[in-house]
């Protein structure tokens, strides 16, 4: 797949100062699960799945997501941060074979 | 890839595939490598073990109280694909810097990988909520426990019926 790391970041159109906004990300990813041999062994290797997800807003971090292989492929996270100033969000994915996928919105009060 | 399905039982040991699996295994346990090459940290969360013991190893002997006035844990009754269960999790917290939620927890307990999300939260954060899309290997309960600044573990559990398993590791 070629889509691989692409980020959507969806917040919503209008935004009031101080308000406490819901962003929704999505990213594009295989998220492998593990696989089995006949014997139902695991196949010992290094699997791709994102184990990081960092949100940061003006600079700092806002939260972070550890995550599993239980998480679905495609990966759908949502999470809220209070807008006090305009600037960036920026959110950030890293996958256990090194790849960091990154997404952001501008924050503007209308 | 979809062939090895991980909700599917492991198949029984029977005694010849024990010695066999000892014999092969003795060489790579002498010096240490029994669970072969992983990225550290993967290990720290990510591990195949009973819910047990993934909450006595996350949380030790920490008392969990129940949190059912304050988390709200959204789940669907029943999901149909196991792949894609929609899970959210919220908290009724004024998120202050002197009393905010610092981790939410998503468990799944039929999961070969009951972990499935650890989630830290800062006072920015304006409201203790998350969202996210997690993997069902069979029906069983799903909990969110969550971490309060102050120490205090909270926890709550829904069933989730699980009609095609989601391979959830």
């Amino acid at each position: 797949m070629s889509d691989i790391g692409k980020v959507r970041l969806r917040v919503p159109s209008t935004i009031k100062p101080g308000e406490v906004v819901r962003v929704r990300s999505l990213v594009i990813h295989p998220m492998e699960r593990i696989e089995r041999d006949k014997q139902g062994k695991v196949i010992e290797r290094n699997y791709n799945y994102i184990d990081k997800v960092v949100v940061t807003y003006l600079g700092k971090t806002v939260a972070t997501f550890e995550t599993t292989q239980s998480v679905s492929e495609n990966p759908f996270f949502s999470f809220t941060f209070r807008a006090t100033d305009p600037g960036q969000l920026k959110v950030t994915f890293t996958d256990t074979t090194g790849g960091k996928f990154e997404g952001s919105a501008d924050i503007k009060f209308s | 890839m979809r062939g090895w399905c991980e909700s599917r039982r492991r198949p029984e040991p029977t005694r010849r595939s024990v010695l066999r699996a000892l014999g092969t295994l003795g060489a790579a346990a002498a010096v240490g490598t029994l669970t072969g090459p992983r990225p550290a940290r993967a290990q720290a969360l990510g591990q195949q073990e009973t819910v047990e013991a993934a909450m006595k190893r996350v949380f030790g002997t920490r008392a969990i109280k129940d949190g059912s006035a304050l988390v709200k844990l959204d789940v669907p009754l029943i999901a149909e694909n196991g792949a894609v269960v929609p899970v959210s999790v919220e908290v009724n917290s004024p998120m202050t810097p002197s009393n905010y939620v610092k981790h939410i927890y998503v468990v799944a307990d039929k999961n070969r990988i009951p972990v499935v999300t650890k989630v830290t939260l800062s006072p920015e954060a304006g409201q203790a909520y998350v969202g996210e899309n997690v993997r069902l290997g069979e029906t069983g309960d799903v909990r969110a426990i969550v971490e309060q600044s102050d120490g205090t573990l909270l926890q709550v559990k829904r069933e989730v019926k699980v009609t095609v398993g989601g391979c959830g590791g």
